[in-house]
């Protein structure tokens, strides 16, 4: 079964409060980046279409990164959420989905690797940091914002369960 | 058919998938420059330039040790010639003093010998030697004016130098001991035998008259025997060089002990000076008077 992709003013509306959810939670930097990661994995990308979902993408990470307010040079979130933004968007088109399964799998390898490139953006981009533990938030909690990005995409196609 | 040139225009989505390269090439560009993004040249072309530091570095380090190393060839190539000067100008002044060091050292000898003799000495200096003559000997600087008179002992410190055998208004010639016409009555310091010293020319003298009874050894301190009564006994003579036994009596060879080619200053004994003398430090003292009682 071959999912309809959401409306663009659908997609746009929840980026958009997504990322207003991505300023608002800087005081909890563990809900941010679960949000952050919500927005540019689930929400931005975008099949067919890659320049919306890249700007919100590209948003966030200058959101997130701001709010921190820590990085002597910004700009590596940013561009570590574009370059997954493009890639989820391209996966997206070249391998169309067909159930939450897959696409809680698909968000949980992205999850991983988007840890992995904003570290390393990050630390092209600032120089050496602590990774710490923090990345693990938005891998452990995929099942969580997945199915909410899932519903709120997807909700009038299927029922949500796996 | 005619070929027409279609126009060249780019979609829609071409230019949004330029916008979306340049995009990522400009955060990406961003991102590499980093915080510091002359560092990057910085550090390459610090790399490029690494060897030619390098070399530049050795060569100047190469060029700083020559120079330190020939300012230290200067500084040491002038040392060199100070002290060479100093050397030579310490050497000339010894050489200056040398003479008059010898003969204060032998002026200290003879003060010391005429400390020892108690008689009245008096000195005098040597001025010329006609030794290498036959039958020559020494000159000295005094004479009648200091009331000098032929056959007085002469001494140097070392041990005796011969006699007065002509003396002029200020000047007088010794017949030195190891004159063939020169003789000295002597002794043998160990076993006390008497002889004649009969001079043989170069310091050697030999004694005459010892027994071949006599136990002499070569080595042995020959002294005055004070019989001629031109020495005291006691004077040093020489050593025995050599003894050997003769017919009659013990051929006895003997080393003056005075160096009479060298001998600058003598002492000139009184004539006719007494048989024995004693030393300042062995003439009798007062015994102290013994106590009486208790204290």
């Amino acid at each position: 079964m071959r999912i309809p992709v959401p409306t663009l003013l659908r997609q746009n509306l929840w980026c958009a409060v997504a990322l207003g959810l991505v300023v608002l939670s800087a005081p909890f930097p563990r809900l941010q980046l679960v949000v952050h990661a919500c927005l540019v994995l689930a929400l931005a990308p975008r099949q067919g279409s890659p320049l919306v979902g890249a700007l919100w993408a590209v948003a966030a990470g200058w959101c997130l990164e701001g709010s921190l307010r820590l990085y002597p040079h910004l700009g590596g979130t940013a561009w570590a959420d574009l370059t997954m933004a493009l890639l989820a968007g391209w996966m997206a088109g070249r391998w169309p989905l067909e159930g939450l399964k897959g696409w809680l799998q698909r968000l949980g390898a992205f999850a991983l690797m988007q840890a992995l490139l904003m570290h390393g953006a990050v630390r092209l981009a600032a120089g050496p940091h602590a990774l710490g533990w923090t990345w693990l938030w938005p891998v452990l909690t995929v099942p969580i914002w997945g199915w909410l990005g899932w519903r709120l995409l997807y909700g009038r196609s299927g029922s949500g369960r796996l | 058919m005619v070929l027409r040139a279609s126009r060249w225009k780019w979609s829609r989505a071409a230019w949004q998938r330029l916008f979306l390269v340049l995009l990522w090439l400009g955060h990406g560009g961003w991102v590499f420059l980093g915080p510091h993004p002359g560092q990057h040249w910085s550090a390459l072309v610090e790399r490029l330039s690494r060897p030619a530091e390098s070399l530049a570095s050795r060569w100047e380090t190469w060029q700083t040790f020559r120079r330190e190393r020939a300012l230290d060839t200067t500084q040491l190539r002038a040392e060199r010639e100070r002290l060479q000067a100093e050397l030579a100008e310490v050497k000339r002044q010894q050489a200056e003093a040398a003479p008059r060091l010898a003969e204060a050292e032998e002026a200290i000898s003879l003060l010391g010998l005429k400390q020892q003799i108690p008689l009245e000495l008096k000195a005098a200096r040597v001025i010329f030697t006609t030794r290498p003559a036959t039958f020559g000997g020494l000159i000295i600087d005094r004479g009648g004016d200091l009331g000098l008179v032929p056959d007085q002992g002469v001494l140097a410190p070392q041990g005796i130098v011969g006699r007065l055998w002509s003396v002029n208004a200020t000047q007088s010639k010794v017949l030195p001991a190891d004159a063939p016409n020169a003789s000295v009555a002597v002794m043998l310091m160990r076993s006390r035998a008497t002889g004649v010293l009969q001079g043989m020319g170069n310091g050697r003298a030999a004694i005459r008259y010892v027994s071949n009874q006599e136990v002499v050894q070569a080595g042995e301190a020959v002294l005055t025997s004070g019989l001629d009564r031109v020495f005291p006994r006691g004077l040093l003579v020489g050593y025995v060089a050599e003894v050997a036994q003769g017919e009659l009596e013990l051929k006895v060879v003997v080393n003056l002990s005075a160096p009479l080619d060298r001998v600058h200053q003598v002492l000139i004994l009184p004539p006719h000076p007494p048989l024995e003398v004693q030393p300042p430090f062995l003439t009798e003292q007062p015994k102290p008077k013994a106590k009486r009682g208790g204290a």
